[in-house]
């Protein structure tokens, strides 16, 4: 099967400084499916999008649309469409000719350019909004007003730089199912930019992290919450993320610069050896211990129920079938 | 300030600047033939048009007219659309490009006019456009002033640039662009920069007299100053020459004013 959307060692450098936004990334989108792409700041997960709608030209490598390389399509003619972060709505255009901008630079008529703007903002109810300016709308309607004008053109590949990073915390888990479906509906496929890896993991089939323009895992999210493959994801991804540790401080058996990589629900406090408790943060129905460990912070996930207080020593031992060693030199998985 | 001093304030600004005006108007209805009035006159015991049927004998008014509404009404437009063109170009540079343009419109701003004449009247001469309407609207090609390219930059700047991404992505041409996205959330400047251009347009006296010498393609601001040399009990006709300039530009500031004065252009900026 061709992937629906495929970049093969894809690059860019920015024309002005010189470095690389984006350097030798290999990833595959299929149809029906969404891929989040994560990573901090900077790291090169806006410039994929671009690539991607053709607003920029890759330096090196491919982007392939249904197999076929897209650096000779414009923008434009790409099954391509983009929701930009804080969404470029048009301010003054009503949400109808913002809906409608597209269909009316290329000169559709003016009934089917109806009655394709009421279907969409039908699907995505913003049917009742259509006279009203953007300044008007709230957050969630612009939002919701941004991905119509996406669907319009009836996209194969939507692409969405921080869908939800305006809307307030409630309304973003709202938004984020909405979106998961409409995203995956008849078979289309997503590209999903967020800084933020809790919203990776929720919406991605498969999600990206991305680090200085460089890819440091694709996995599904359970892999990556599992199998971190560097010590930058492991640190990144997860909430809590991965403790790390040296091996020595957990006696570990494995070279001095090994880095030993435990999840907070892998340390289990009743038995083993003692540690002095730095830190408590409770999170409703559970707690999080962080364990001074050595000068470093061992973070471990128990039960409310367990009285625990900063300052007092606890038992606490990791499972040792679930740690994960990670190379000091290189934050490589060991395997 | 308390609101009273502030209005206070306002009364004395408004008299200040009204006053000179006003006494413009009421001189004009000075009735012709009396010795100039002793000190300020706020309105003649005895007003009466005949200042201006007089200006008419002196002057061919109607031809003076006629150039510079041909001259305005070319050239304010023409500035209009190479200045908006400009600004919007400017903002679609990539960063060096756009440095250099700004350094350069920068550069020219600061070159004094007089450096022109001599280069600019061989150049009419030369293309046998000297005593011809040309030589007056022939700024406007340039956008009338560098500001006027910078104004309307400015404008455009603060459009997001996503709004102009979201607008390539959806297929709109540059012209597109410019027409449905760039312009409607610029009005307030654009209707600025309207004025500017009106205002060097409707009172250009040293391009007319440089190079627009010959009877028939005078404009107002040349054949109203050879008024100058009338003597003292004939300043009502000077004053009636003032009116005539000063009117057109006071009917289309009441006509723009409302554009002008209204936060669009801001309103549209700080939505995104």
């Amino acid at each position: 099967m061709t992937s629906r959307l495929a970049v093969e060692g894809l690059g860019h450098r920015h024309a002005g400084s010189g470095t690389w936004a984006l350097r030798d990334l290999t990833l595959a989108v299929e149809p029906g499916q969404v891929l989040a792409v994560v990573g901090p700041s900077g790291s090169g997960k806006t410039t994929l999008l671009r690539l991607v709608c053709g607003l920029l030209r890759p330096t090196e490598g491919r982007v392939l649309l249904d197999g076929v390389d897209a650096a000779a399509v414009p923008p434009e003619r790409r099954p391509v469409a983009m929701v930009f972060q804080g969404y470029a709505l048009f301010p003054h255009l009503t949400v109808r000719d913002n809906i409608a901008f597209g269909l009316a630079v290329r000169r559709v008529p003016r009934a089917q350019r109806r009655a394709r703007v009421d279907e969409v903002a039908a699907t995505l109810r913003v049917d009742g909004l259509l006279d009203r300016l953007p300044v008007e709308l709230s957050g969630g309607e612009r939002q919701r007003v941004a991905l119509a004008r996406a669907l319009v053109r009836d996209p194969r590949v939507f692409c969405l730089d921080e869908p939800l990073s305006s809307l307030d915390p409630v309304l973003r888990v709202e938004a984020r199912r909405a979106l998961s479906a409409l995203l995956r509906a008849d078979g289309r496929s997503a590209v999903y930019v967020t800084h933020d890896q809790a919203e990776a993991t929720t919406v991605g089939d498969q999600v990206a992290v991305l680090r200085e323009g460089q890819l440091e895992q694709v996995a599904t999210p359970r892999e990556l919450y599992a199998r971190p493959a560097t010590s930058f994801v492991a640190r990144f991804v997860g909430t809590p993320p991965m403790s790390l540790l040296p091996a020595a401080a957990l006696d570990v058996p494995a070279r001095a610069d090994v880095l030993v990589g435990v999840r907070a629900e892998d340390v289990h406090v009743g038995a083993g050896k003692p540690y002095v408790v730095r830190e408590v943060e409770e999170h409703g129905h559970e707690q999080l211990l962080a364990l001074d460990v050595g000068g470093i912070d061992l973070v471990a996930r128990v039960p409310l129920v367990m009285n625990v207080r900063v300052g007092e020593t606890v038992l606490a031992q990791v499972n040792p079938v679930r740690i994960r060693l990670y190379d000091g030199a290189t934050g490589r998985l060991l395997p | 300030m308390t609101r009273g001093a502030g209005t206070a304030v306002r009364v004395v600004l408004l008299v200040v600047l009204l006053l000179p005006a006003a006494l413009i108007v009421t001189g004009s209805l000075r009735r012709l033939g009396l010795p100039a009035p002793s000190g300020l006159e706020l309105l003649p015991a005895d007003p009466s048009l005949s200042s201006y049927r007089d200006l008419a004998q002196r002057v061919p008014v109607g031809l003076l007219l006629r150039n510079s509404l041909v001259v305005t009404g070319i050239a304010v437009p023409l500035t209009l659309l190479v200045a908006s063109w400009a600004g919007f170009a400017l903002t679609q540079l990539g960063e060096r490009q756009r440095r250099f343009a700004l350094g350069a419109a920068i550069t020219l701003l600061l070159v004094p006019l007089p450096m022109l004449w001599v280069a600019r009247f061989v150049l009419y001469l030369r293309l046998g456009l000297l005593d011809t309407l040309v030589p007056l609207i022939a700024p406007a090609l340039a956008a009338t002033t560098p500001f006027t390219v910078l104004l309307a930059y400015r404008a455009f700047r603060r459009i997001p640039a996503t709004q102009w991404e979201a607008a390539r992505l959806e297929g709109a041409s540059a012209w597109q662009t410019w027409r449905r996205i760039g312009l409607p959330q610029v009005k307030a400047t654009t209707t600025a920069i309207a004025a500017i251009a009106f205002v060097f347009h409707w009172g250009n006296y040293l391009d007319a007299l440089l190079y627009a010498q010959y009877e028939d393609v005078r404009t107002l601001p040349v054949g109203l100053a050879e008024l100058i040399e009338l003597d003292a009990s004939d300043q009502p006709v000077v004053f009636a020459a003032a009116v005539l300039l000063a009117l057109p530009a006071l009917l289309g500031l009441l006509v723009v004013q409302r554009t002008l004065l209204s936060t669009t252009d801001r309103a549209a900026a700080d939505m995104d």
